[in-house]
């Protein structure tokens, strides 16, 4: 497959499937910076990227490589195509200056390499040997371009997660890149940041600024963009090449299939959300709450409230939406739920007592949180010790069929560390030990971040499964399918407050 | 838990005092040339003439405010009581027959030769205190970084990477404390060796994540200019010669 310069590149594939293995390989981070081997051929400006490493040109000061075309040259006899693996180790080839690529991560935070805003963007212009001027010149331009005007001494550490990737962005776009590689930029955003980055890239598009390859989970947003879509399978194959409504008619059920998600799955799974609205009308109405706020303030010291006067009553059976903006306050309100902090004022009841006097014990029994990153929640060396962790027999019977149904079958996990799973993986491990207690409060923070449209669906199935049971479902999420699939009650915050408290779609229970 | 509360960051109005103008590396210099020249007494009065001296200078020429320095310095202050107090009471001197005795309450002796020694050290950690907190609290961390690199020569991999790292310390203070949170909803002490891991593990990545991040950005690829150039001022002279009367003036001042 050839992608022509100034056109945008979009790799959907399932979670685990390599797409961001893709990313950083095209960015020309792969072979030297990772371990594993690289077969085939990839070709950005006729440059072999990963062969033997000899074709090098280093891009002068302040001098910009044409927008770059990227060749994926498909070796179809064998292997069908673009096959990447990690196994084992290679020669290090051409950097990504060399490349004239540019990538973007997923987690803004960690891109960020100096401390404030116009610094950071100017970053990768120093290290090209930019002559002062033209850098001077170059920043303001760069921040423009992401809608940033003004920013260059404010403190990277300070700005909102959106802020924070345009930032990211700036310093990326900054030496013109012949080729802009982003993975999954949107995946940590709320909707408003995750639109404001898509219009700057449809922005870039429309100028044929540069090649852009972009691996991203949000269909309707991505999709519209794209000239070229490489839809990749679970074992990091292609299932299919070509433009975007090609690729829709040909293969649109195979990557159904795949577990990808497709543009017009906005409305997302019909059938799930209607089983449970029916069963859930027949449901006793349960009066004792799990979880109580009564005009609860919250603040660190010295600072402004992060959350106030909340009020907010959780029975069993209900399923909430935590919803509002980066910063807005949920994951401190999950926490004060949770009893890991203690409110400035008010009361906070779990069950009937106040959450941070109990022991660990019994705010396990209560509750099960899932927090934002599945990383901070592992305790062990493998999955299945992780699985296993602290549980009865009975809890760890229902934790492995949990694994079974979260498409995370022990045959194949069990051994492997919890820190090697990919990010898809790694959030359905914190599902399982979050949920596997089935406790009666279930706390989880952006349970969808980087699920597939299969790890989505078993989640929904799941959690239905436990409200059933009694369970209440609390959930802080930017994912509004996750909204309209699995709660029936949203709760908006905004600046601390609860802005809206309402049902989640009436005509859908009705 | 918010960044603002671990790392220190200067506001506007020290950076643009004179204090806060003044590259980094001077005021080093400075700190130093004070230290050592503290090492040629051991009276009690230049250390304390010369944290006067630097308390006056943040709040004059350094923009800082009474509060802000009270509370930057606050828990040092238990530091210096307790080096006096544990020097006055363990001083060998207060066995030595032959030592001037003060104070006798039971078995407790205190002789004028531990009252001098100690009250000199404490002097002096009042002295390195008092100036440690003006030059934190008027140095911005990017100017320092890059002074060093410019000015100092230091290897730019290092003091980025030290710029980036020291940024990253409160990401890793909150990851401690979803990882005890972690550990708590389910059902186990917070407090665990194992913590250690997971904070190590979180520590590497965050680390390989802007070495990949720097890389990606052609760091260390070649030759590289400066954004921010930084050079010698006049202001620099200005500063270091009055530091150096005022460190000779409190030399002299001894009996």
């Amino acid at each position: 497959m050839a992608v022509e310069p100034g056109s945008v590149l979009l790799v959907v594939g399932p979670s685990g499937s390599g797409k961001s293995t893709l990313a950083r390989g095209l960015a020309g981070l792969l072979p030297g910076q990772f371990p594993g081997t690289w077969s085939g051929s990839v070709r950005i400006d006729g440059r072999e990227i990963a062969k033997d490493g000899s074709a090098a040109g280093a891009v002068g000061p302040g001098g910009a490589v044409d927008a770059g075309a990227v060749e994926l040259a498909v070796d179809a006899a064998a292997a069908g195509g673009l096959h990447v693996a990690v196994e084992a180790a290679n020669a290090p080839p051409l950097t990504p200056v060399d490349l004239g690529a540019g990538i973007v991560l997923q987690d803004p935070a960690s891109q960020l390499v100096m401390e404030r805003v116009g610094d950071d963007v100017a970053f990768g212009l120093e290290n090209l040997a930019w002559p002062l001027l033209a850098m001077r010149r170059r920043v303001p331009e760069a921040l423009a371009s992401v809608g940033l005007t003004g920013f260059e001494d404010r403190r990277s550490t300070r700005l909102s997660g959106g802020e924070q990737q345009r930032v990211a962005l700036a310093g990326v776009l900054a030496p013109a890149p012949g080729l802009l590689v982003l993975d999954e930029p949107t995946a940590s955003l709320d909707p408003e940041g995750a639109e404001v980055v898509m219009r700057i890239l449809a922005s870039l598009r429309e100028r044929e600024a540069a090649t852009i390859v972009l691996v991203d989970h949000r269909a309707e947003l991505a999709w519209p963009l794209a000239d070229v879509v490489l839809a990749l399978g679970h074992d990091g194959r292609p299932i299919d090449v070509g433009p975007p409504d090609a690729v829709l008619q040909r293969s649109g059920s195979a990557l159904r299939n795949a577990g990808i998600w497709l543009p017009e799955d906005r409305e997302a799974v019909a059938g799930a959300r209607t089983a449970w609205a029916s069963r859930a009308a027949a449901a006793p109405a349960a009066s004792v709450p799990i979880l109580e706020f009564q005009d609860v303030r919250f603040a660190f010291p010295d600072t402004e409230p992060v959350l106030r006067d909340i009020a907010l009553t959780v029975l069993p059976g209900e399923r909430i939406a935590l919803v509002g903006a980066n910063g807005s306050g949920k994951t401190t309100l999950l926490r004060l739920a949770l009893g890991l902090l203690r409110p400035t004022a008010g009361v906070v009841r779990l069950g009937s007592r106040s959450p941070w006097r109990l022991a660990p014990v019994q705010v396990a029994r209560l509750a099960g949180y899932v927090v934002q990153d599945p990383e901070l929640g592992f305790l062990a060396d493998t999955v299945r010790e992780e699985v296993d962790l602290g549980l009865d027999r009975e809890q760890v019977r229902f934790a492995h069929e949990l694994c079974e149904r979260l498409n995370l079958p022990l045959q194949t996990f069990a051994d492997r560390s919890p820190y090697r799973l990919s990010g898809g993986e790694q959030r359905r491990l914190s599902l399982v030990t979050g949920l596997a207690r089935r406790p009666l409060l279930l706390a989880l923070d952006e349970p969808t971040f980087g699920q597939d449209r299969r790890g989505h669906e078993a989640l929904v199935a799941a959690l239905d499964d436990l409200v059933w049971q009694g369970s209440a479902l609390l959930a802080a999420t930017h994912d509004e399918r996750f909204v309209r699939d699995a709660t029936s009650r949203r709760v908006e915050l905004a600046g601390g407050w609860i802005i809206a408290d309402e049902p989640v779609g009436r005509e859908a229970a009705a | 838990m918010s960044a603002a509360t671990i790392v220190p960051e200067i506001a506007q109005a020290q950076r643009e005092s004179i204090l806060g103008r003044t590259n980094p590396l001077t005021k080093l210099a400075i700190a130093l040339a004070w230290l050592l020249g503290l090492g040629l007494t051991v009276d009690l009065r230049p250390p304390l003439l010369l944290a006067l001296a630097a308390l006056l200078a943040g709040l004059s020429i350094g923009g800082l405010t009474p509060g802000a320095l009270a509370r930057r310095l606050a828990p040092l202050w238990l530091a210096v009581i307790g080096i006096f107090l544990a020097n006055l009471l363990f001083a060998r001197s207060n066995t030595d027959p032959l030592a001037i005795e003060l104070l006798r309450i039971g078995p407790l002796r205190i002789t004028e030769e531990a009252l001098l020694a100690a009250g000199g050290l404490g002097a002096r950690v009042v002295a390195i205190v008092s100036v440690g907190a003006v030059f934190a609290l008027t140095t911005d961390a990017t100017f320092l970084i890059d002074s060093m690199v410019q000015l100092a020569r230091v290897s730019p991999r290092f003091a980025y990477g030290t710029l980036a790292a020291y940024q990253a310390l409160p990401r890793l203070a909150e990851d401690l404390g979803t990882l005890r949170a972690t550990r708590r909803l389910r059902g186990l002490r917070e407090w665990h060796p194992r913590l250690v891991v997971g904070l190590l593990v979180r520590a590497i990545r965050h680390a390989d994540q802007l070495a990949i991040a720097m890389d990606a950005r052609g760091f260390g690829t070649g030759p590289r200019t400066s954004y921010r150039v930084v050079r010698w001022q006049f202001l620099d002279a200005v500063v270091l010669a009055a530091a150096l009367a005022i460190l000779v003036g409190a030399l002299l001042a001894t009996r």
